[in-house]
């Protein structure tokens, strides 16, 4: 299949209304003291912007993210952000959220309308027998800020599950990075169930949850709002999340490949890779960790089947690249819990 | 950096200028320009760097404090100081007659009286030190780290209670005591409701009223959220119960008054208590006290707990 180019968001394209995340970054920074004028410096935002309709790009807003990191005091800045994200003035899409039917719903919605809310991430979903798992990418570059970016939609998931469910649902996260030692904003927004340093970021529940119904059900007024947010017709995938889907379909494919496939050329498509602070090679190796991971020690599958799969052809080789992906070995990465 | 006091002080910024008007008019009226090859650049950059140096301690002295007397005794002595160290500057550059020769034995006077009406503002200042102290009681144990303080209530954070209770532990054996860890209950419908301006509001009255129920020996601490944590030393389990039962009932009775709103709101607190055991570690103690209370929210709010 053919991706055409206009498919795909990227860093500088301006689609995201400044009155929304970038106005309630800001408000939440002025309240804790912070200068205004400093915190818009270098993002080519103005005041006056935060309260029209005017758009900003992902890029703008990420400079801006890393000006609240950076200037505000506490700990607690991005876990109170994450508060306050849902449902703030996120109009229809918050509507669409609050009105679904259950979790497996809301999460559907969520994964169509996740450039509208949250555009930083995009997560594939796994089942095994008794869990579901969310993987969690960074689908623009912005891997400087992971971290940050995590603990603002980290809580504002647990906080969202608690207004759409009226209670909390048990979900595990593993990090990708070291435990912090301000460990203890984690445990209040986020929950005890904890893991960092692990070799992707994952977000876990049992089964069960997913029938939990919300408590503003109506099916009429979520599929009047689901109408109203795709009047914004947005292409449904970041730049880096739709190279990462082509990677996958065809993992042999070289990054010319993927180039003609994008209709771009080589030289244009290496420097979209490069202005989203990655390369073809390390996207190619994130993804071999995850699969690897996902394959051998969520699901417990064999070499052989593991390796097919990935459309290896012959196992040594499999075993070699999973080897240096993980620093393990297939074996040893099933024995990992 | 906060310019908002500099404003207060009109009365002592004019006499800085002042001292600097007068030292300067002195020596310009009174010598002529000594030739550039006598001047000793050495001596000028010396002096220079006092007289520029103590325009910078004036400067951050009225920027950190509010009018007073200790302020204004610090500053007029820095300025006599000021006075001395640019009459010192401005000799490099002048030469003086016969009848203005007197201004160079006298120039170290105002330096001196400088000194002395210092040394009285620094012993002021000591004692307002320990009144201050006085009043940080129960927010502060022996350190002070103003950047662990916590911008909503000015309470310090988890961090300094970690290092309090490592120090603690560090200290002999028969040192005895409770940690107590309090939550607020529904903080989040109440923030939801009347938005985080309020909750802010709430959480600064709440540590308030926290602190003045302690004992002069019992420190207060914000450890996360709407989640504030005790340290009572020489303390058992029984007493602490005691203490933390008066904290509740404190909050309990706080009749909150929310901004355009004409009822007052009562808010409750779940707390934990667990006393220090042999071979105990901080984060020992912390997590056994977090999950008591966490277990306890679960049985009363099932809807709030953390999972």
């Amino acid at each position: 299949m053919k991706t055409s180019a206009t498919t795909f968001l990227c860093l500088e394209d301006k689609y995201i209304p400044a009155h929304q995340l970038a106005a309630s970054l800001v408000d939440y920074s002025v309240s804790r003291g912070v200068n205004k004028h400093k915190l818009l410096r270098g993002t080519r935002i103005f005041s006056e912007d935060l309260k029209s309709d005017k758009k900003i790009s992902l890029g703008q807003l990420l400079q801006l993210l890393s000006n609240v990191r950076t200037q505000t005091p506490g700990y607690d800045c991005a876990f109170q952000i994450g508060r306050r994200l849902f449902p703030s003035n996120y109009g229809a899409v918050s509507n669409a959220l609050l009105h679904s039917r259950d979790f497996a719903q809301a999460l559907k919605i969520l994964n169509i309308l996740r450039m509208q809310i949250c555009p930083f991430f995009d997560a594939s979903s796994y089942q095994t027998k008794q869990r579901q798992y969310l993987l969690i990418n960074p689908a623009l570059g912005c891997h400087t800020q992971v971290q940050f970016l995590s603990e603002i939609y980290c809580s504002a998931l647990i906080s969202a599950t608690k207004l759409l469910f009226g209670h909390r649902i048990p979900m595990y996260f593993s990090f990708p990075f070291q435990q912090p030692k301000y460990i203890q904003e984690y445990q209040e927004n986020i929950g005890y169930r904890l893991s960092f340093s692990q070799p992707m970021f994952s977000i876990s529940f049992e089964k069960k949850w997913l029938t939990t119904p919300c408590l503003q059900r109506s099916d009429g007024l979520r599929s009047y709002a689901i109408k109203q947010a795709r009047l914004q017709n947005l292409p449904k995938q970041g730049f880096l999340q739709a190279v990462r889907h082509a990677i996958t379909k065809h993992r042999q494919a070289s990054l010319n490949n993927i180039a003609t496939q994008f209709s771009i050329s080589p030289a244009t498509f290496k420097r979209k890779l490069k202005l989203h602070n990655t390369h073809f090679k390390q996207l190619q190796d994130e993804l071999g960790k995850q699969q690897a991971t996902y394959l051998l020690q969520i699901q417990q599958f064999s070499n052989e089947q593991s390796a097919h799969l990935m459309q290896f052809n012959d196992i040594p080789n499999f075993r070699r690249s999973v080897k240096r992906w993980t620093g393990l070995t297939p074996s040893q990465l099933r024995l990992v819990e | 950096m906060n310019l908002s006091l500099l404003a207060r002080h009109p009365t002592l910024f004019s006499v800085l200028c002042g001292s600097l008007a007068v030292s300067s008019s002195l020596s310009l009226g009174l010598g002529q320009l000594k030739n550039l090859s006598d001047i000793s650049w050495l001596d000028v950059l010396g002096e220079g760097s006092l007289g520029l140096l103590s325009i910078v301690w004036v400067f951050f002295i009225l920027i950190s404090r509010p009018p007073g007397r200790v302020t204004s005794a610090l500053v007029i002595g820095l300025c006599c100081f000021l006075f001395s160290a640019s009459l010192d500057f401005f000799d490099e550059f002048m030469a003086y007659q016969e009848v203005a020769k007197g201004l160079s034995m006298f120039e170290s006077i105002p330096a001196a009286i400088g000194m002395l009406i210092m040394s009285y503002a620094l012993y002021q200042w000591h004692q307002e030190q320990l009144v201050l102290n006085q009043q940080l009681r129960n927010r502060e144990h022996g350190l002070r780290q103003h950047d662990q303080i916590d911008f909503i209530t000015k309470l310090y954070g988890a961090d300094y209670m970690r290092g309090q209770i490592h120090n603690k532990l560090a200290a002999p054996p028969h040192s005895d005591f409770s940690v107590v860890m309090l939550d607020i209950d529904n903080f989040d419908q109440f923030n939801r409701q009347f938005g985080h301006a309020e909750g802010d509001r709430l959480l600064r009255q709440i540590s308030e009223l926290i602190v003045m129920n302690l004992r002069s020996s019992d420190l207060a601490c914000r450890y996360a959220g709407d989640r504030f944590v005790l340290l009572l030393p020489n303390t058992g389990k029984t007493l602490a119960l005691e203490l933390a039962e008066q904290v509740r009932q404190a909050i309990f009775h706080l009749a909150y008054k929310p901004h355009q709103h004409p009822q007052a709101i009562y808010h409750n607190l779940t707390f934990a208590i667990d006393s220090v055991r042999p071979g105990d570690t901080t984060d020992n103690i912390i997590n056994r006290v977090n999950q008591s209370l966490d277990a306890s929210k679960q049985l009363l709010y099932p809807s709030e707990a953390a999972l």
